[in-house]
């Protein structure tokens, strides 16, 4: 359970940081409109939304490291699971990513994202299995 | 309690020393899976990329081989140009049977007239094209017509829109061609009518017009006759077309079949490395096993359990954790080189194509294969030395 919940810190650590150096902004590109002004463009406010993903999913981490509960550590997989599925949503189809595959946040932001996520829905998939199979031991 | 249960039940009682077998496994199975996906896909890719070209013979400017052939391997736009009039000299050489000419070209870079940077772009004459016509004909059952394009498979309308532009001339996408792995994916073509319209717009309309030298084009595509030795039609073209060189369809991507070539030497060494430090760990990890162990396997063989079974359970147990590690290995490495793959292609500087499902399923069944052998190799002679002990010995250390 210890290295799950170290994965899982691990995990969101990667899916706040990752984006906010890949994307985008920080390679200095934007839209400029006719007006002159410049907007970021979307894959940016992808790597903003992850941020709200990756907070709740360090937390979520730490907690399943003092899970011993069957019941919580049912919830905290359902939570991570979910996610997970956003982690992956929000690139693909949510918000998106810009489309040429040159550009380094559809080549590099994007696949981190979705390895990131499947991987943090397979942890909580794991932690859901073997918390099924726990005995519950009361004092 | 039978076989399988017993190894599990051993598994579970050393977590440590099963992770460790658990996680060589996954690295030997993943590593050796990625190595064959990157090489495989990197031959597949050059294999459709010849093939789209169609072409038995690829007439370029002296001295612009290597250009081109990056170009069309990996999207990098190129600009060179011979006289059209070496056409006709070219087809008529004998064995000739078709000789048809393109011109290479390329959008601006990030200008605010063109939907897409730097792209590769291939005009082709329609009447005398083999390469792009007949699928065309195929999927659209007509030719393109003034101000249309097909694309690579990576070539899209942006969206919102409903035209790319490019020099300030709006083009329609009419389809896309199957993927290749190679910069034909980013390459859009053209018939020469669109491309000059483009470049008579783009004066009034673009940052910088696109300029096409009158009377040229960058290359020309050969098909020789049936029957016609390839090689005695391209010495004959080098010998009476002078300025120009003739690359033959199996000479073609030289520079990116070497690469590809010493990638393979560079990971085959780090693979050799990575195999032969697993098995040893692995190796070393059931030996230790073996010895802290030994009083246990004396009492089970006291209680009647024979060599064999002793033999077995930790072959078991090493075959286990072999697919079980393999198996991730393998997930991993499938899902990562999927994911990865523009980047692989733009670092590593090789064209890339993910496998098709049959042949990724032998790949995966050969990884599997491998960490299982491996495994179960490094843990044989622990296993046979355990089993051979005497349980009376065994049970009195």
């Amino acid at each position: 359970m210890k290295i799950a919940a170290a994965l899982v810190i691990v995990l969101a650590l990667v899916i706040g940081l990752v984006p906010q150096f890949t994307d985008c902004q920080s390679q200095g590109r934007a839209l400029t409109l006719q007006n002159g002004s410049t907007v970021p463009m979307k894959c940016h406010w992808t790597a903003v939304a992850e941020i709200a993903l990756a907070v709740p999913l360090f937390a979520l981490g730490a907690v399943m490291a003092f899970s011993r509960r069957k019941e919580s550590k049912r919830i905290i997989a359902g939570l991570g699971a979910l996610l997970g599925l956003f982690v992956i949503l929000l690139p693909t189809a949510l918000i998106g990513v810009c489309a040429s595959s040159m550009m380094l946040c559809n080549s590099v932001m994007k696949p981190t994202l979705i390895l990131s996520g499947i991987l943090v829905i397979a942890i909580s998939a794991g932690t859901l299995i073997t918390s099924e199979r726990q005995v519950e031991q009361f004092a | 309690m039978n076989l399988g249960q017993f190894a599990w039940s051993n598994i579970k009682g050393s977590a440590f020393r099963s992770w460790v077998v658990f996680l060589c496994a996954m690295i030997v199975a993943g590593f050796s899976l990625s190595t064959v996906l990157i090489i495989r896909g990197a031959q597949d890719s050059l294999r459709l990329a010849l093939d789209r070209l169609g072409a038995d013979i690829i007439v370029v400017p002296e001295g612009a081989e290597t250009k081109v052939e990056s170009a069309l391997l990996m999207g990098k736009p190129v600009k060179v140009w011979m006289p059209q009039e070496n056409l006709g000299k070219i087809a008529r050489v004998p064995g000739v049977a078709v000789a048809s000419p393109q011109l290479y070209l390329s959008s601006l870079s990030n200008a605010s007239c063109c939907a897409v940077s730097d792209m590769f772009m291939v005009a082709f004459d329609p009447k005398t094209d083999f390469t792009v016509e007949p699928w065309l004909k195929h999927k659209l059952g007509h030719e393109l017509r003034l101000g249309e394009a097909v694309g690579g498979s990576y070539v899209f309308t942006p969206e919102g829109e409903e035209n790319i532009k490019l020099y300030g001339y709006f083009i329609t996408l009419k389809g896309n061609l199957a993927p290749t792995g190679t910069g034909l994916d980013q390459t859009m073509f053209m018939t020469f009518e669109t491309a000059q319209d483009i470049a008579r717009i783009s004066k009034t309309r673009a940052e910088k017009p696109l300029e096409i030298p009158p009377n040229s084009m960058s290359a020309a595509l050969v098909k020789v006759q049936p029957g016609a030795d390839t090689r005695s039609v391209a010495l004959d073209i080098m010998q009476q077309v002078p300025g120009v060189t003739p690359i033959e369809s199996p000479d073609m991507f030289q520079t990116f079949r070497q690469q590809i070539t010493g990638l393979l030497r560079g990971m085959l060494v780090i693979l050799s490395i990575t195999l032969l430090l697993s098995l040893v760990l692995i190796g070393l990890i059931f030996s230790m096993a073996a010895n802290e162990r030994r009083r246990e396997i004396g009492v089970l063989r006291a209680l009647g359990a024979t060599r064999g079974f002793v033999f077995q359970s930790i072959l078991a147990e090493a075959a286990l954790l072999a697919v079980d590690g393999g198996a991730v290995g393998i997930g991993l490495a499938c899902l990562a080189t999927y994911l990865f793959r523009d980047l692989l292609m733009r670092s590593l500087g090789i064209p890339f194509l993910f496998p098709s499902l049959p042949s990724l399923v032998t790949l995966v069944g050969g990884g599997l294969v491998v960490a299982l052998g491996g495994v179960t190799l490094a843990a044989f002679i622990p296993a046979y030395r355990v089993s051979r002990q005497d349980p009376a010995l065994a049970m009195r250390e």
